[in-house]
């Protein structure tokens, strides 16, 4: 996709998240109609405003056609994505060191590091370290299995 | 101040500050990582901490990674944060003809003298304004938000467009809608979450926008080989050139003036100091080619940005740059409110926390005179390595500071929604500051508001009131201005 058209489509939720926003203050109750209601108002008419204007000047001016990049290797970053939201799954179960005892080795072998002894240390570092000074030191609390 | 001189002169209080500066060197020397991630990737494991000593460890971790990124641009052409680029410039070609050394030395004495006056400007002008800021009412607050989002005008750069820096502010400002209503004690848009109810706490967004996604950049990106050959050369010990203290002079006020300004960064101001060194240089023809006077510019100047940008976060609540706004995140979870409280009832915190950085300048000169070219191996570090540990901590950061998985989730999405828009031309700066001046802004508005019955007048009745008008227009008025007659004049518009 070109990144004219996904800035126009994030410009057009843009204004009807400032449409919404705007009636959504007609729901507020008590002293809140008088107060809260005008500043969420306020935000409202300027953000839904400035996206008409912008989202105008790309539809006059913008003529580029060059494509949307989020990422110059696609199955790293979504690898790493992937990998993130399993660990935030886990991470109340399992707590952090035993995800992380995968995570980062895995993570490190998929980014394309292959010295396994380097990786293994970088692991037990970064777990020792987080239980030193986390755990024992500052006295964090961690969800689940902990040592 | 003998006794905040003795707080910061304890055993434990200089090793934390030691520890930290380190610490800060290290980030800084590894491109990709910055001094915003490192400050707001540690801000919540500061919690459990004693207060002072988590201020001083975080001071210390922003002085360090500013000089930090210098050592690797110089010897490696690799700048190890952005601020870092515009020495670089001189750097690396100084390196290459053999004077890393005289480089390094140039760069960290630069950094040293910019840092150490920029925070002397701290100390003798932060508890002045924050007293002037106890006339303020609710009026004047909204006012100061709005002061904050004029300078996020300037924070439009050639990636980001004027009206997308302030979308992008405004943005933060409605996420931070989100939760509770102080006012009514309503819930607004939580979506029957109860991890919403007290709103979207900055943190994970800090994280995400900052960290996270510097990660998701990394893991995508394709790599390339870096010369090493300067750190292999033999470095003779070279005394500094003459004429050199202009330049360093002239980077530490531009720093300092620049940093004071919301929304400005150490970037800017390294490139604006490094452009008024050029100009005012007799050796004009050297730059580019490895002229020291450019190092000193640029590195006093980025340096001088530390203590000039912590005046307004600490005093008004309005961060200078986004590592102070990720600071100002430390002294809110310690209950510490910005403004003249910080220099009355929690003196003893912040006076020891401000000293604490003369005493991290001092650790990273140490540090850059006997260690810089071993430093720079640091920047040698593979990605690979290095994304999977930063976003194990990103994760452990975001759960940290609530013990919330929400906010692992949170973060997660900030990373991914904030490439995506910064990928547009958004700016993840103007939508940070948005999210923490909207609570100030939403204070200030609603309880103006009721003060004067409904009237908006009460926004422009009281004589600071209009002296803080006439000062959003003078910072509104010339981007407007230029922005205009570039639409007018038909300049392609960056996106």
């Amino acid at each position: 996709m070109t990144r004219k058209t996904v800035d126009r489509a994030v410009l057009v939720l843009l204004i009807v998240m400032a449409v919404l926003l705007y009636f959504s203050t007609a729901y507020y109750k008590g002293i809140a109609i008088k107060t809260s209601a005008k500043y969420v108002q306020f935000l409202a008419v300027f953000i839904g405003g400035l996206s008409v204007v912008q989202l105008g000047h790309s539809l006059l001016k913008d003529r580029s056609h060059d494509r949307l990049v989020l990422t110059g290797h696609l199955p790293r970053f979504l690898g790493l994505l992937v990998a993130l939201i399993i660990f935030a799954l886990v991470f109340e179960p399992l707590g952090f060191f035993i995800p992380a005892a995968i995570f980062i080795p895995v993570m490190s072998y998929m980014l394309g590091y292959r010295n396994l002894l380097t990786i293994g240390l970088t692991t037990v570092g970064v777990l020792g370290f987080v239980y030193l000074v986390f755990i024992q030191l500052l006295s964090v609390n961690l969800p689940g299995i902990n040592f | 101040m003998f006794e905040y001189l003795a707080i910061v002169f304890s055993g434990p209080a200089l090793l934390t500050i030691a520890i930290g500066t380190v610490a800060g060197v290290a980030i800084g020397g590894m491109p990709g990582l910055t001094a915003t991630m490192a400050v707001g990737l540690l801000v919540p494991f500061t919690y459990t901490m004693d207060p002072t000593m988590g201020l001083m460890l975080l001071g210390g971790i922003y002085c360090g990674a500013m000089y930090g990124g210098s050592i690797p641009a110089i010897l490696l052409n690799t700048p190890g944060t952005p601020a870092a680029v515009a020495t670089a410039i001189e750097g690396y070609p100084m390196s290459k003809k053999g004077k890393a050394g005289l480089a390094l030395k140039v760069s960290v004495i630069a950094s040293f003298t910019g840092g150490m006056f920029s925070i002397m400007i701290l100390l003798l002008f932060a508890p002045v304004l924050a007293r002037q800021a106890l006339a303020f009412g609710p009026a004047e607050t909204f006012l100061l938000a709005l002061m904050g989002l004029a300078g996020i005008i300037s924070i439009a750069d050639e990636n980001s467009s004027l009206l997308k820096a302030l979308i992008a502010g405004l943005l933060g400002m409605i996420i931070a809608v989100v939760g509770t209503d102080d006012m009514s004690g309503s819930q607004r848009y939580t979506m029957g979450l109860v991890e919403l109810v007290d709103g979207i706490d900055f943190m994970p967004a800090l994280i995400g926008l900052f960290s996270m996604i510097q990660m998701l950049e990394l893991a995508g990106m394709q790599h390339h080989t870096v010369d090493t050959s300067a750190l292999h050369k033999k470095q003779k010990s070279e005394p500094m050139p003459k004429g050199i203290g202009k330049h360093i002079a002239l980077g530490s006020g531009t720093g300092t003036v620049i940093g004071i300004l919301p929304g400005e960064g150490a970037t800017i101001a390294a490139f604006i100091s490094y452009n008024l060194s050029k100009r005012i240089s007799k050796t004009k023809e050297l730059f580019g080619k490895g002229n020291p006077e450019g190092i000193a510019a640029a590195e006093s100047g980025n340096n001088g940005c530390v203590g000039g940008s912590l005046v307004p976060t600490l005093t008004l609540g309005i961060p200078g740059n986004s590592v102070a706004a990720a600071l100002m995140g430390a002294f809110i979870i310690h209950g510490m409110i910005p403004g003249p409280d910080l220099f009355t009832e929690y003196a003893n915190r912040t006076y020891p926390f401000i000293i604490s950085m003369f005493v991290a300048n001092g650790v990273f000169l140490i540090v850059g005179l006997s260690f810089a070219p071993y430093l720079a191996r640091i920047a040698l570090i593979p990605p690979a390595l290095m994304v999977p540990v930063v976003s194990a901590f990103a994760v452990l950061g975001s759960y940290a500071l609530n013990n919330s998985v929400f906010d692992v989730y949170l973060m997660i999405a900030f990373a991914l929604g904030g490439l995506v828009i910064k990928k547009l031309g958004y700016s993840l700066e103007a939508l940070i500051l948005g999210l923490i001046l909207g609570p100030i802004a939403e204070g200030g508005f609603t309880q103006g508001m009721i003060i004067g019955h409904g009237s908006p007048m009460i926004f422009f009745h009281s004589n600071i009131a209009k002296v803080m008008w006439v000062i959003i227009l003078a910072l509104l008025i010339p981007p407007l201005y230029s922005y205009y007659k570039m639409v007018r004049g038909g300049k392609p518009q960056a996106e």
